[in-house]
Formats: structure tokens, C-alpha cells, sequence
């Protein structure tokens, strides 16, 4: 591929279990504090339960009183939102008249999740259709579209776990092309019974607090929040400081198998590939790698033997440990981070990893590493063998 | 029924391998790769299967992994935990 | 930049295969189905077996069945059943995803327990879980995107699907439209529209309640525009919201709207259209999100044979006798029930 244009970035948005907001999640990461525990808002019988990373105290949801007229997932993506437009010096007011596009990667939230619902329609009860009214109104795109009173494009991208990162990487072609002048981009999902007993049935979730790239890993724990970037055009961000560039973006699909990433990481290499020459950039240029690091053994075995093939001597982390795995917002909050360390001049400890396992051949910085250089990517794999990828370079502000 | 023809009436119906008849799978067949042609996906369907009919519990998948070997393994092992 | 429409291959309530669409169009009468004793349009999937071996299907749910039947088919009518598939991009666009296999997982740990939650429904309800079949059987290793937007869903997967094509990440994109019917759905219309839906469908009756629930797969091989077209162009796709910013529509444009039924959607179509002629076509396919799929290969169909249908059903409203297109531009719009909107704007 040729090289595109990179794209400004002027304003950061996130919450997540590792902080309600980019300076906090930001501090509790280089403190090292992660607080994983079993999920609280619900409850299962499995006999043991998986730790999860919650949203902390102190979470204020932005719509009416009424939180169930949209679902969380739409609350926590108008949060991030709400943060990275004020962050971008924006507010509802001055986006009126603008096109404004809105890209929002979700695993969990546009699924038909009723099992409330589902229980009474296959019980004696009568359901309560209040349940339906929630979910045609909970597209997270649109939610946030339809509260800023916004004018353009929407789309709400269900790439699983790679959602967030491609949500970013087509905003930015939705601005090269014209289609808009803004556009507010990243992820966002909610902790829930039915993906909490999904992940649980995979067999690749972990009663203790995760350990991604560790010999003892035992799989992930899930999480939930928002990550949102705003993206703008050359013409309105010309006088603005810019917090970051998107400087380039790649996918590929592994066409391997439903749940197993390719044993060679075929798509995640083709990825990394793509991104590096859209960004006109080689890979000694990266001053780190952002992770997926779910903490599950394959994909870490996986993602461990790409980079060592790509990135032999790039520092790199994985801030699952601190969030969870934050499935379609993953992408956005860790998009978040990446641009926030890469002009800290610092990452944070890969928290969990400890002890190397011999079959992984590189392995996540221990402790807070200063980093050095203008670039950072961050990876996302998903489910259905997605892989994508986003390199961002170092802001002016 | 022998938890052995129990065990390849459930696989065949709960996998939809459809294109299997019991008899095909014999007791020392390999399940997974060669053999049956199972996958990673199948092997965790396989715990809930096990749980399902049999009320047998499979905690963990890499210290189970003899235990998925056949269908010999697998229905000696249901036969010692079944409660 | 223009999109070339190569190829087409759809499953749903009038048949499959592009042949079966055009002879709806040209007989001009709806064929509805029936469930449970409501009509429904329901979309066939028997002819997959051409294409997949029957193991390879044996974990591959409803919804993923008619979306490889339609993607299958759109690669069959294009001539690319047997190339290198390594720069095909998949896009899929759904309103709803995969139901019936949401509802299959809720039932393992409803009816057993949540130790019971099967990992291969949880897998399959998954949005992306067809696409993901997509890629694996056509080894399609370029990049795959599923878009859920409700009304909205095919043209904003298709503004994406341009800038794919745009920048050269891939060659093609094979551009599938998807959604399915279910129990648990027809017994959420009937909730909200209680017996409005006993047909028929009469879309151009925007004050009324007319929708009957459909399901389907229209499936397209799209290609930059310096590429051969059997059908037509997609020049342009415009998303907006009507109530934020009044939509222009193509002066010269013939119109395809994606009325079905729907009368919270209805008003839209009538604020927008002022009165002006259109077509429309969803008695052919029923009322789903994704039908705006089904809209746009009527207009690949009508492109390529340079005529705009007959729009079928009883209402006179935007009654059409067919007539010539003479190289005009044909251009579809879909309302979501907020006022947004998308305009495709296709041409020869």
C-alpha cells in the first residue's frame, strides 16, 4: 500500500476499571493499582467465579435520570465522547452546523441482550417490552449522534474485540474522503451476564487477576468502559494544538478459524505490515507496541512470536491487567493510552507478567520504561481471526 | 446404553456431525486433528457436553488434555467422577 | 470515487439468484409466505450445499448460511468462483445480527445453568461471526468489517466499503446486506404493532402501519471504478439526520425509497419526498434493516437492463408503470425512524 495522509487528533476521552478519565487511569497505571474482583452487578452459578474490572465509585452516566431508556454501553461511549470533545475544545453548541461523523466499535452493545426478556417470553410471564424499546434505541453511534444533535455519517462497527481500533482507522478514511470534517471514533462496552458466561464457556477466563505474556497465565479478565479519540480535518485543526496523528492503519483476517487466532499470526503480521506502509514508516521506528496481551495462552503465545519476528527489540506492554479486557472499547481505550504514553515519554509496567515462559520469545516491559522516539502502535486480535492495527505519532500539545 | 454409545450419540448430535454414524467412531479413535477431525472450539463444547450428560465436571483444559484423547479416555474418565 | 457493481447474488422472499429478482420484477406481484399463520417472507438457503461442504457447515447457523449463500452466489454471477481471494475485502451489514443463535445461547444457560453456556452458540452469536465464515471459506485475508446501524446499516458499511477501494487496501470488496427472522421477533412486532401486519405491505401508505417482517442476504462484488461494471456504478453515499439538516435529493434522479411499511419511518419519506414519483419495492422482500440491500440490487438490476420497475402491491400511491431509464441516474434512500438517512446514487 502507499502511504495516506495522517490525520489530526485533538481531543482524548476514556473510562475504564483502570480510571474514570485519562490523567486518573493514567496515574493508577504507573502506581501500578489494578482492582480486579468478582463482578458485582450480577451473578452466576459457575462455580468459580472469573475476576472482572468494574467501572469505580464516582461514575456519573450523562443521560436522564432513567438510566434504563438506553443501555450502559451507550452511556459509557457518551461519557468518553463528551471527555474528548471538551478535551478537543468543543461542545454540542460549536459542532451544530459542522458535519460530524460518529464510528464506535461495540461487541456487546447492538446484541439482542435480553435475557431478562428471553426468561419471561420462554416462562408463563408476559416479557416486558420496555426491554425491546431500550434496544432499538441503544445503537451506540447513533446515541451519541442523536445527543449532540449531530449532522453525518454513523456507523457502529461489531468487529468483536477488534471493533474499537477499526472504528478509528475508518474515521480517518471517512475524513480523507471528504465525508466529514469531524469525527468522533473508538469503543465502548458494558459487563454483562451473557459475555461474562460466554467467556466463561470459552474456558479462557481467569479467577485470579490476569497475567498477560506470564509462564502462568490462565486467561483474561473482562472489563468494561470507553475509549474516544476526535479526529479532524486539516482545515479546522490547522490552529489547534493537536494531541496526536493517526498515522496509519491496517487489517486483516486471518480466514483461519472461528475462535483460534492463525498459530503464525498470518493476518496480525499483514496487519502490522499494511499500517507501517500507509504510515511510510519501518519498524525500528516504533518506540512501542501497545499489546493486545489478553493474558489467554494462545494469543499471547501468538502476539509474542509476531513481535519477536517484527519488533525484536521494541519495548512493549499490555495495560489489560489494569482494565480487563475491554472487548469493542479495548481498541478506544487503548488508543487513549498509547497516545498519552507516547507524549509522556513513559509506559507503564506490564502489570501481571512476572515470570517469562520459555515458549514466548519476547516478553512486556516489568516495571515503567521511558520510552524514546515520535511513534506507537497498538494491536488489536479478535475473534473471527481480525487483526488490526494503529500507529499514532507524537502530538504537539 | 454404555457411557461409551451414550458419549457417541451425544457428540454426534450436540457437534452436528451429521455426516457420522455411531459405529464410524470407534473407541480408540483419535477425537481431535486426524481421526474424528474435532477442533479447540468442539473441545470446550465437549466440557459442557460432559457436564450436560453426564454431570461430570472439566476444570481445566491443559491438564485434561489425555483426557480427550479417545473415546476409551474420556468415557473412563466420566466412569470414575460420575456422582 | 465510484464503485463498480460486478456482481450480485441475493437470497430471499421472492427466491435467489439474481434471475429470480428480476422475474419478480418484471411479474410485478408480491409472493408472501406465511409463519405461524402471519405472513412473513423467508429466505432459502437449500442451494448452499453447491458451494460448502456439508461438514464445513455443520457449526454454521441460519444467518451465516444466507450469507455465504448470498456471497457465494455474487462471486458465481461476477465469474470468481475460482481466483486468489487474498485482496477481497468482506463487508457485511446487519440491523439485528445473528437472533436465533442469541437466543440458542441464552436458552444453554437458561435451561441448564450458566456452567452449561455453549462456547459454539456464544461463538456463532457473535456480529461478526458470519463474516468470519465468509473470510474462512472463500480464504478471503483481506480486511472484514460488520457494520450494525439498524436502517442505516447498508449505507454506512457502504461509505466504509468506498474508502477501502479508495485507498487501495483491497481489490474488491464482496458486500453482503443480512438480517433474519425469528419467533421471538414476529412475537415483538406483534407487541408493537399488534395485527397491522397481516399484510399487505403497502409501502408508499407512509400514515400506516403495513410492514411484514422479511429476512435475506443481497450480497455485491464492488470494484474501484476503472474496473468493468455488469450492472451499474454506485457514485455517491451521503449520510445525514433529515431533522438536523434537511436532505437534498438528485433533481434528475430516478428514486428507489426503502419504504416498508414502517409508519414511524413512513413520516420521514413524506416530509423528504414533497410529493415527488418514486419506487418501491419491499413487497417483494419484506421489511428488515437490511432490505436497503435488496433496494440497491433492484437498482443494479434496473441499471442493467435501463429500466425502472413496476412497484409492486395494491396502493397507488407511487405506482409506476415501468419505463426506460435512458442512462438517468437511479438513487436509493432509507430512513431510520430519528430521521436519519442514507442516499446511495447509482448511475450506468
Amino acid at each position: 500500500m502507499t502511504a495516506l495522509a495522517s490525520i489530526a487528533i485533538t481531543g482524548l476521552g476514556c473510562l475504564s476499571g483502570a480510571g474514570l478519565h485519562v490523567t486518573e487511569s493514567l496515574e493508577n497505571m504507573f502506581a501500578g493499582i489494578r482492582n480486579p474482583q468478582p463482578p458485582t452487578k450480577f451473578t452466576t452459578d459457575h462455580p468459580v467465579a472469573s475476576l472482572v474490572l468494574e467501572l469505580g465509585e464516582g461514575l456519573k452516566l450523562p443521560l436522564d435520570e432513567q438510566e434504563s431508556r438506553y443501555s450502559r454501553t451507550c452511556q459509557l461511549a457518551l461519557v468518553a465522547a463528551l471527555q474528548a470533545i471538551t478535551d478537543a475544545g468543543w461542545d454540542a453548541e460549536s459542532l451544530r452546523g459542522k458535519r460530524v461523523g460518529v464510528c464506535i466499535g461495540t461487541t456487546v452493545g447492538c446484541a439482542l441482550n435480553c435475557d431478562e426478556f428471553y426468561r419471561a417470553y420462554k416462562g408463563d410471564d408476559t416479557p416486558d417490552m420496555g426491554i425491546m424499546e431500550r434496544f432499538l434505541r441503544s445503537n451506540p453511534a447513533d446515541v451519541v449522534a442523536r445527543h449532540l444533535k449531530l449532522d453525518g455519517p454513523t456507523q457502529t462497527v461489531v468487529n468483536a474485540c477488534s471493533s474499537g481500533t477499526d472504528a478509528i482507522g475508518i474515521g480517518a478514511a471517512w475524513l480523507r474522503a471528504g465525508a466529514c470534517d469531524i469525527v468522533i471514533a473508538g469503543g465502548a462496552d458494558e459487563l454483562l451476564r451473557l459475555t461474562y458466561s460466554g467467556f466463561s464457556s470459552l474456558m479462557i477466563t481467569a479467577p485470579e487477576p490476569c497475567k498477560p505474556f506470564d509462564l502462568h497465565r490462565k486467561g483474561l479478565n473482562l472489563g468494561e468502559g470507553a475509549g474516544m479519540v476526535i479526529l479532524e480535518s486539516e482545515s479546522l485543526s490547522r490552529d489547534k494544538p493537536k494531541k496526536s496523528f493517526l498515522q496509519g492503519y491496517g487489517s486483516a483476517c486471518d480466514a483461519y478459524h472461528l475462535t483460534a487466532p492463525h498459530p503464525e499470526g498470518e493476518g496480525l503480521k499483514r496487519a502490522i505490515a499494511e499500517a507501517l506502509s500507509v504510515a511510510d514508516l519501518a519498524p525500528d521506528q516504533i518506540a512501542f507496541v501497545n499489546a493486545h496481551g489478553t493474558g489467554t495462552p494462545d494469543n499471547d503465545r501468538v502476539e509474542s512470536r509476531v513481535l519477536s519476528e517484527v519488533f525484536p527489540s521494541v519495548p512493549f506492554s499490555s495495560t489489560k491487567g489494569y482494565t480487563g479486557h475491554t472487548l469493542g472499547a479495548a481498541g478506544g481505550i487503548e488508543a487513549v493510552f498509547t497516545i498519552a504514553c507516547l507524549n509522556r515519554g513513559e509506559i507503564p509496567a506490564s502489570i501481571g507478567f512476572s515470570t517469562p515462559d520459555p515458549e514466548l520469545p519476547v516478553t512486556p516491559v516489568r516495571g515503567p520504561t521511558p520510552i524514546r522516539g515520535d511513534f506507537a502502535l497498538s494491536e488489536s486480535l479478535a475473534f473471527g481471526g481480525n487483526n488490526s492495527v494503529v500507529i499514532f505519532a507524537k502530538g504537539d500539545a | 446404553m454404555s457411557v461409551k454409545e451414550k458419549l457417541k450419540q451425544v457428540l454426534i448430535e450436540d457437534l452436528n456431525l451429521e455426516d457420522v454414524e455411531p459405529d464410524e467412531i470407534t473407541d480408540d479413535m483419535a477425537l481431535f486433528g486426524e481421526g474424528l477431525g474435532l477442533d479447540s472450539l468442539d473441545a470446550v463444547e465437549l466440557v459442557i457436553i460432559v457436564q450436560k450428560h453426564f454431570g461430570v465436571e472439566i476444570k481445566d483444559m491443559v491438564e485434561s488434555r489425555p483426557i480427550f484423547e479417545s473415546i476409551n479416555t474420556l468415557a473412563a474418565y466420566i466412569e470414575a467422577n460420575q456422582p | 470515487m465510484r464503485m463498480a457493481i460486478q456482481g450480485v447474488g441475493v437470497t430471499g422472499g421472492f427466491g435467489c439468484g439474481v434471475d429470480a429478482l428480476t422475474s419478480a420484477l418484471h411479474r410485478g406481484e408480491p409472493i408472501v409466505g406465511e409463519v405461524d399463520g402471519v405472513p412473513a417472507y423467508q429466505a432459502a438457503i437449500e442451494g448452499l450445499g453447491d458451494f460448502v461442504p456439508k461438514r464445513a457447515l455443520r457449526r454454521i447457523d441460519h444467518f451465516s448460511k444466507m450469507t455465504l449463500f448470498g456471497a457465494f452466489m455474487a462471486l458465481k454471477d461476477t465469474g470468481l468462483s475460482d481466483v486468489d481471494r487474498s485482496r477481497m475485502g468482506v463487508v457485511i451489514a446487519t440491523g439485528y445480527g445473528t437472533l436465533q443463535t442469541t437466543f440458542k445461547f441464552l436458552d444453554s444457560y437458561l435451561d441448564f445453568g450458566y456452567a452449561c453456556s455453549s462456547p459454539t452458540h456464544f461463538s456463532n452469536s457473535v456480529h461478526n461471526a458470519a463474516a468470519a465464515h465468509v473470510s474462512m471459506q472463500m480464504q478471503a485475508t483481506a480486511p472484514s468489517l460488520t457494520v450494525t446501524q439498524f436502517e442505516m446499516s447498508v449505507s454506512s458499511a457502504l461509505l466504509s466499503a468506498q474508502q477501502w477501494l479508495a485507498e487501495g487496501r483491497v481489490d474488491q470488496v464482496l458486500f453482503g446486506a443480512v438480517d433474519e427472522s425469528c419467533e421471538v421477533l414476529r412475537y415483538c412486532r406483534k407487541e408493537f404493532f399488534g395485527d397491522g401486519e397481516q399484510g399487505p405491505l403497502r409501502p408508499a401508505n407512509f400514515s400506516e402501519q403495513s410492514a411484514i417482517a422479511g429476512e435475506g442476504a443481497a450480497f455485491f462484488v464492488l470494484a474501484a471504478e476503472t474496473q468493468p461494471a455488469a450492472y451499474g456504478y454506485i457514485d455517491e453515499v451521503i449520510l445525514g439526520n433529515h431533522a438536523t439538516c434537511p436532505v437534498k435529493l438528485p433533481i434528475s434522479d430516478e428514486l428507489i425509497v426503502g419504504a416498508d411499511g414502517h409508519q414511524a419511518c413512513g413520516q420521514w419519506y413524506q416530509e423528504a419526498l414533497k410529493g415527488r414519483e418514486f419506487a418501491a419495492y419491499a413487497p417483494f422482500y419484506g421489511s428488515f434493516p437490511a432490505a436497503a440491500g435488496f433496494d440497491l440490487a433492484v437498482a443494479a438490476v434496473s441499471l442493467r437492463d435501463q429500466t425502472l420497475y413496476t412497484s409492486p402491491g395494491a396502493d397507488a400511491g407511487g405506482r409506476l408503470l415501468p419505463r426506460k431509464l435512458d442512462q438517468q441516474g437511479l438513487t436509493c434512500l432509507k430512513f431510520g425512524g430519528g430521521g436519519e438517512y442514507g442516499l446511495i446514487r447509482c448511475s450506468s
